[in-house]
């Protein structure tokens, strides 16, 4: 009994002086992508041009990889929605009246999300993490390789902070190892019981500079309903 | 000229080895003008497949369109108003004007089987497919001036052409829509059910994803290198698709018969002022550069090897006349003519041997370009499968060039066997056997 209690107050003393790779990854998968749950954000596209706009869109996850989207705006995408499960993905346009498949490498309504960096975070399914050299004392960085070449990017550099393991910034590489995508995360909130995460991401786009996204999560639900009939394809546009 | 003389009579003597070595000659030339021909040709078939099948004579865009062409074009766009296609169409020398717009799309195909009621997913091979597609929009009325080549396409594809500017259908490459198995549907016939229909979604003008069904009513063949991943659509619903009614990014021109593409593009720029960009469609295709690097440096290669050994033939033929004439040469030597002038005959002999065989070989090599100008010959372009006229032709510099090159290499030719006639001692030489 004795030693038990030594052995894990060890094992807790060893993790909280250096997590390993896995830990990380897991918390981040466990605060990007925790299991069930439901989302209001706000995303906002800025284009080369100057231009930007502003998209309202609701959440639904359920288990690790079933999820919907519905868009509520601009006028141009109300009624919009998305639905994936596992690498399959369908969208749901009201001038269409159907469910059409599309790509997973798609950009998330142009922006510099793709539909896997809002619908898919499984990190530890896709990636192979190790630690990397940090700049700072207070954070901890480690690099994702792909497992496959289904993943959106080829490599990753994450770097969270060392006190709660939570993201503060991404590097995202393509296959040619040029930096695609930077991302930044801020303004870390307590939105559930005890469930913090960013509430501000900005993605930049790091091949047209002058592109960048920003999704800022207004509310965000633990273990909320989520009945499986919503994740069919015959329940879009429903 | 006495010498000139005394050498076309020298070569006369004999007579079979001065015509085998003609022959060769003639041959060899005659192939260099040939293949020259058929290459520029082959240039001009590709060339004309871009003109006539994708671009048109002259493009018209929103300034910095061109440069732009790979970022977010949709937004480089201008108003497509009666009153600026006539400012265009009144310009001396443009005989159409179509207005198109071109524009990144995913085209998702159909499942083959209805979804499983349980909400599981099909199994992979009766999935739908999903692909990005470059599309081109147009109105088949306008367009069928500028690029009539693109009817040919459909000729040796499956199906028809479109059916009018505003239905919503597309055309999509034939080896293509085979891979995807796009099915096709048959103008006249019952609209399939919905979700039966090809579906392309399109980031809108200001970048919303958007969508419209479409059947595919044909599907064009194979004819430029690059264009399995291309499809046309009616301008009307491309236009609804990217919410962009009554604007287009581009418009194509044909020009009347004969009317000087430069001085009718810059005629265009003029009338129509700095916001907008002009360009012929030379311009606009890179890749046409590369091929004609490539094939000009393997027809350098083939030409000069062909040369070579024409040329290793014409020293073969002096030399023989040379060791021929050695007691001939020490009495030539013997009565006071000079080395210089042994040279000189020889080189004579040459001269006369390259340019006779050359100036034959040329014209008939000339002959049978014109003669296959004028009727052509129907072959793929390269990077094609529709069979299209291929027209040799070469310019008379050419073949100018070709008679100067083999005399002048006739003569190089035969001064090795030259110098060695000169070098002959007379009384050595007059005692030769």
């Amino acid at each position: 009994m004795k030693t038990t209690l030594l052995l894990s107050l060890v094992s807790s003393f060893a993790f909280a002086a250096e997590p390993t790779a896995a830990d990380i990854v897991a918390k981040y998968d466990s605060i990007m992508g925790p299991g069930t749950y439901e989302a209001q954000t706000e995303m906002t596209a800025t284009r080369e041009d100057g231009t930007s706009r502003t998209y309202g869109m609701k959440f639904l996850k359920r288990d690790t990889d079933k999820f919907r989207v519905w868009f509520s705006e601009p006028a141009s995408v109300k009624g919009q929605e998305i639905l994936r499960l596992g690498d399959n993905a369908w969208v749901y346009l009201p001038n269409l009246k159907r469910a059409t498949r599309i790509a997973n490498r798609d950009s998330f309504q142009g922006g510099d999300f793709n539909n896997a960096d809002v619908l898919r975070v499984n990190y530890a399914t896709d990636y192979d993490a190790v630690i990397a050299p940090s700049a700072s004392p207070d954070q901890l960085t480690v690099e994702l390789k792909a497992k496959s070449t289904e993943t959106s990017y080829d490599k990753i550099r994450l770097v969270v902070r060392k006190s709660d393991l939570q993201p503060l910034k991404g590097e995202y590489f393509g296959t040619s190892g040029q930096m695609i995508r930077s991302a930044t995360f801020s303004e870390h909130k307590e939105f559930d019981k005890g469930f913090v995460r960013p509430a501000r991401i900005v993605m930049q786009n790091e091949v047209v500079k002058a592109r960048k996204s920003e999704m800022v999560t207004k509310s965000f639900k633990l273990n909320v309903e989520a009945p499986p009939q919503r994740f069919m394809q015959a329940d879009l546009g429903k | 000229m006495a010498l000139l003389k005394l050498a076309v009579r020298n070569l006369l003597r004999n007579r079979r080895r001065t015509v085998i070595t003609l022959v060769a000659l003639v041959a060899g030339v005659g192939a260099m003008v040939a293949i020259k021909g058929f290459i520029l040709g082959q240039r001009r078939q590709i060339l004309e497949n871009q003109m006539r099948g994708t671009l048109g004579a002259l493009q018209v865009h929103k300034k910095g369109y061109v440069e732009n062409v790979l970022g977010s074009p949709l937004t480089l766009d201008f108003a497509d108003t009666p009153e600026l296609r006539a400012k265009v169409a009144a310009v001396k020398g443009v005989k159409a004007v179509s207005p198109r717009i071109e524009f990144g799309a995913q085209v998702s195909t159909p499942d083959k089987k209805p979804a499983p009621e349980d909400g599981s997913d099909l199994p992979e091979a009766d999935r739908g497919a999903t692909s990005f597609l470059m599309m081109t929009a147009f109105d088949p009325a306008l367009e069928q001036v500028v690029t009539p080549q693109r009817w040919e396409w459909v000729q040796w594809g499956r199906g028809q052409m479109l059916e009018s500017g505003t239905a919503e259908q597309v055309l999509l490459n034939d080896d293509f829509a085979k891979g995807v198995e796009v099915p096709l549907w048959k103008a006249g016939t019952a609209l399939p059910p919905l979700e039966q229909r090809l579906a392309i979604l399109a980031p809108d003008r200001d970048s919303s994803l958007n969508g419209v069904n479409v059947v595919m009513v044909g599907t064009l063949a194979s004819a430029t290198p690059n264009d399995r991943r291309v499809g046309v659509m009616s301008l009307g619903a491309a236009q609804t698709l990217l919410r962009m009614e009554g604007r287009v990014t581009e418009y194509g021109l044909d020009l009347v018969e004969g009317a000087p593409l430069e001085a009718t593009r810059d005629a265009v720029a003029a009338a129509l002022g700095p916001d907008f960009e002009v360009h012929t469609w030379e311009q606009r295709i890179p890749f046409v550069k590369d091929i004609v690097e490539t094939q000009d440096f393997v027809f350098g290669i083939v030409s000069s090897i062909f040369l070579f050994v024409v040329l290793l033939g014409v020293v073969n033929a002096m030399l023989m006349s040379v060791l021929e004439r050695v007691r001939e040469i020490g009495t030539m030597l013997a009565v006071g003519m000079r080395r210089r002038q042994i040279v000189s005959l020889f080189i004579g002999e040459g001269i006369v041997l390259g340019l006779i065989g050359g100036s034959i070989g040329a014209l008939l090599g000339f002959a049978w370009v014109s003669y296959m100008n004028a009727h052509g010959i129907s072959i793929p372009a390269p990077g094609a499968k529709v069979p299209s006229l291929l027209r040799p032709s070469v310019d008379l510099l050419f073949v100018g060039r070709a008679i100067l090159q083999a005399t002048a290499g006739a003569a190089l030719a035969s001064l090795w066997p030259a110098w060695r006639a000169s070098r002959l001692r007379p009384v050595e030489a007059l005692a030769h056997t």
